[in-house]
């Protein structure tokens, strides 16, 4: 009997069809949500750090409360909306990769936004000093501050990513799993677990850990590039 | 600026080459390659249990009438009394009945028959299913998918899917007709439940007491050309799989519901499904009487110390049982599999 290792090696330069739609799908699905995350989550990380106006607590607090959505739930909540028998089923988003992400963005933007505000926070005090100092408007002070998040935008989009693409409960609940059509990395490997197929579940493993890898890299290339 | 468009391109091109390694492996599959990919599997491979080289456990009972498993299809009725969560009705519920009467129809033709029959023979040496001798035929002609009804959505059980039985039928009937048959597979119980949320146009399943209740509740389609709505239509045994020593002495018992009853009173481990899965359904049909088992988690709460409701799918219940020498009942097609496999990593 062949090591699992070995198995899964073969597998994956196999080029298998199954294989090669899972990881389309993945990425189409993991591209999607983060980036979407991250434009919505980041601007209003951003505001929560910086703008004062009343409620801003209670929206931070809000927000927090949001960044522990249990991805069950949120994947629940998307599964009744988009269901035959839900509100939203003229959308046609049940068991299709738009619903998925849908259920991501959900998930992520508090996440990303989260991550924004803590990083930012720090450093809103002194940003407003020099702004002022500079006599710069409200709008651009706004922009000197996105300015100076560059760094924590990289590690917010990041954890977006990984967390994107880890995902497993909305995932599995809102897209169904179909084979060729919504399933992903995670619930490929739920399902060979489940099927006691080991080595393909450890073949799908080693490869999310690949791309993460990669994406790790080039974020960091991007980070040292643009000097941050 | 410039810079950071470049990046952002150079970001885009290195993940659509990392997907492009998997696919055309023969130029990178080098050691330089294999490298990273052992340092990555490492924690993977320490953390699996058991690399045995034979499995703990095997047979010990089966073809027991007792442990008969039969499949039925179902279309689901586009005229349902559909509620949402509330429990207010709703109207308008979108079903594909032209795909699933097409689908349906050509499961019940000769040449399903025939696909059906000899599904298992070259793998396992042993056909996975039976078809009824009373089962439906059907010589409907089948319609050309149309862009209406080309997408049909099957909700089954995780059994049949990971049996590979539906990878087997379904491109057949896919590529000779223009379908395209989404399937999902989850537990009966909420296999069915998807059905009721108007979430399937039709439902491969088995268990007849639920499937009874789907049909009664008025989600069922009787289909042009069929006696019933339930249309059973193959079959399979369940086995009852345990330790190769076999303490409870399970395979001289004669019958199933003896072995069960042998393993309960000498208290020997056992993994349940414990999901309100139709492989559940069927095992707490097989206790004694007189331990009040059913698929109620309360049930069994008084019998924790051998008695495992495990809450998870076929596979891991195996595995569970594997470690700990426990008896399982399983379906034969995902035992078969997991055996084939080695059972574990090794």
């Amino acid at each position: 009997m062949d090591s699992a290792l070995e198995r899964a090696l073969r597998l994956l330069v196999s080029g298998d069809p199954l294989l090669v739609s899972i990881i389309v799908v993945t990425l189409k699905m993991t591209l999607f949500s983060s980036c979407t995350a991250l434009l919505l989550g980041a601007p209003y990380g951003v505001l929560l750090a910086s703008a004062r106006f009343p409620g801003r607590r209670v929206l931070i607090l809000l927000n927090r409360t949001l960044m522990g959505l249990p991805p069950v739930v949120c994947g629940l909540l998307c599964y009744m909306l988009f269901s035959g028998v839900g509100p939203l089923r003229a959308l046609k988003l049940l068991f299709t990769v738009a619903g998925m992400v849908v259920a991501q963005v959900l998930l992520i933007s508090p996440i990303v936004a989260g991550s924004m505000e803590t990083a930012l926070s720090p450093l809103v005090g002194n940003i407003r000093e020099s702004a002022r100092g500079l006599g710069l408007s409200r709008g651009k002070t706004f922009l000197l501050t996105l300015n100076e998040s560059k760094y924590a935008l990289v590690s917010s989009y990041l954890l977006g990513f990984g967390r994107a693409m880890a995902e497993v409960g909305a995932v599995s609940m809102v897209g169904g799993a179909i084979a060729y059509k919504t399933n992903v990395m995670t619930t490929a490997i739920m399902m060979y677990t489940n099927m006691g197929d080991f080595s393909y579940a450890l073949a799908l493993g080693v490869l999310l850990l690949i791309i993460s890898l990669a994406v790790n890299v080039l974020a960091h290339l991007l980070q040292r590039s643009v000097g941050i | 600026m410039t810079k950071r468009i470049c990046l952002v391109v150079l970001s885009v091109l290195l993940a659509f080459a990392t997907f492009g390694c998997a696919k055309q492996q023969a130029a990178v599959a080098t050691a330089s390659d294999a490298t990273p990919v052992s340092i990555q599997a490492e924690p993977e491979v320490s953390a699996a249990p058991m690399t045995t080289d034979s499995l703990g456990i095997k047979i010990l009972l089966e073809q027991d009438a007792d442990m008969m498993n039969n499949y039925t299809v179902i279309a689901v009725n586009d005229a349902a009394p559909f509620k949402d969560a509330d429990g207010k009705a709703v109207s308008g519920v979108a079903i594909n009945t032209v795909g699933a009467k097409a689908l349906v129809d050509w499961l019940m033709s000769s040449k399903a028959a025939d696909l059906i029959a000899n599904y298992g023979v070259d793998e396992y040496g042993e056909a996975l299913f039976t078809l009824k001798e009373d089962k439906p035929t059907s010589t409907a002609v089948i319609p050309q998918a149309t862009d209406a009804t080309k997408t049909i959505r099957l909700s089954t059980t995780t059994s049949v899917n990971d049996s590979g039985l539906l990878d087997a039928l379904l491109p057949v009937f896919e590529s000779e007709y223009g379908y395209t048959v989404e399937v999902s597979s989850a537990g009966t119980g909420k296999a069915i439940a998807a059905a009721t949320m108007g979430n399937a146009d039709l439902i491969l399943v088995h268990s007849k007491s639920q499937e009874e209740t789907f049909v009664a509740d008025g989600y069922a389609k009787l289909l042009d050309g069929y006696s019933s709505e339930r249309l059973t239509f193959m079959y399979n045994y369940f086995v009852l799989i345990g330790p190769v020593d076999d303490p409870a002495k399970c395979a001289e018992a004669g019958s199933v519901k003896e072995a069960f009853a042998r393993i309960a009173a000498g208290k020997y481990p056992f993994v349940s499904r414990g999901d309100q899965s139709g492989t559940h359904t069927k095992e707490v049909s097989l206790w004694p009487e007189s331990l009040g088992i059913t698929t109620d988690p309360a049930s069994v709460a008084a019998y924790s110390e051998w008695y495992l409701s495990s809450n998870a799918g076929m596979g891991v219940c195996l595995i569970m049982a594997n470690e700990m020498d426990g008896y399982i009942l399983s379906d034969k097609a995902t035992f078969l599999a997991f055996e084939a496999s080695g059972g574990a990593v090794g």
